[in-house]
């Protein structure tokens, strides 16, 4: 992972770290739109042009990748690249929420 | 076909804020806004009053793809484009959260729209400004091209005003519009 992906997604949003966990199955953007607001009860909501903007970035920085057009809608996948900076997320958000339950989680 | 009404009302580049807001409080008269001609006039068709949100987009111009798709896709309403911008609309009755009433719900999506528009729109202005306005200005002054009449000088004089007033409203919004997402980011 070079600098500059370091630098840009870790860490990450929460609505970046979504639209990235959604991904590992390939979907177009209204889709992992629903899918975030199913997982979050509502609690996030990611605006049309926020999503567009998202995945065009992590197109271009090689996070994702387009896997096919279905009514012309792109569908995204999840990269090798994408799965390394999700796993890196993963272990900072458990970390995280470890640490912030009181089991000094030395991980 | 229903009635339509002009309505006239000057938004810079800086003021798609306040161009959203004046067009909602429109539809909510029940004027629908159906197009825009440049430079500052607006068509609305008469209907029902409503509250309709409108957004404005700046788009990349590598745009393409599935933009228009994915909007709609998240219930927008495409209601016309103009010189870059794009404009968007839904009721207000159908959005339940922010991710519905707005087009960005994070810092990082509204500040690269800032800094489009301030690329593709201010950058060339200034262009012009350097490149044609003031050298004119200049040579009226001199009046060695064009002699004795006053008109150039009249009107390069109101050009270089106006570029300047625009200068600094425009760049003075956007630049502080860039630093408060900047800062929050």
């Amino acid at each position: 992972m070079d600098a500059k992906i370091e630098r840009v997604y870790v860490p990450m949003t929460e609505t970046g770290f979504y639209i990235l966990y959604c991904l590992q199955t390939p979907q177009h953007g209204y889709g992992i739109s629903r899918q975030v607001s199913w997982l979050t009860n509502g609690e996030v909501a990611i605006g049309a042009g926020t999503m567009y903007g998202t995945l065009s970035k992590m197109e271009k920085d090689g996070l994702i990748v387009f896997d096919r057009e279905e009514e012309k809608r792109r569908l995204y996948r999840i990269t090798a690249l994408g799965e390394e900076v999700l796993d890196r997320e993963m272990r900072r958000i458990e970390r995280l929420y470890r640490n912030s339950r009181g089991e000094n989680w030395n991980g | 076909m229903a009635e339509q009404v002009t309505k006239l009302a000057v938004f810079t580049i800086a003021d798609f804020k306040e161009e959203e807001v004046w067009l909602r409080e429109r539809a909510r008269e029940g004027l629908h806004f159906v197009r825009m001609i440049i430079p500052c006039f607006y068509i609305f068709e008469k209907g029902a009053p409503e509250d309709v949100i409108y957004r404005l987009d700046f788009p990349n111009n590598d745009e393409d793809r599935d933009y228009a798709r994915m909007l709609t896709d998240f219930g927008w309403e495409n209601c016309g484009r103009c010189m870059g911008w794009v404009y968007w609309r839904r009721s207000a009755a159908e959005t339940e959260n922010e991710g519905e009433s707005e087009l960005f719900t994070d810092d990082a999506g509204r500040l690269d729209m800032v800094k489009n528009i301030v690329r593709t729109r201010m950058l060339p202005l200034l262009l012009i400004f350097f490149a044609c306005v003031l050298p004119n200005l200049f040579r009226a002054i001199d009046g060695e091209m064009y002699g004795a009449s006053g008109f150039f000088l009249w009107f390069f004089g109101i050009m270089t005003v106006l570029y300047l007033y625009l200068f600094l409203h425009c760049g003075g919004k956007l630049r502080r519009m860039q630093r408060e997402l900047e800062r929050k980011e």
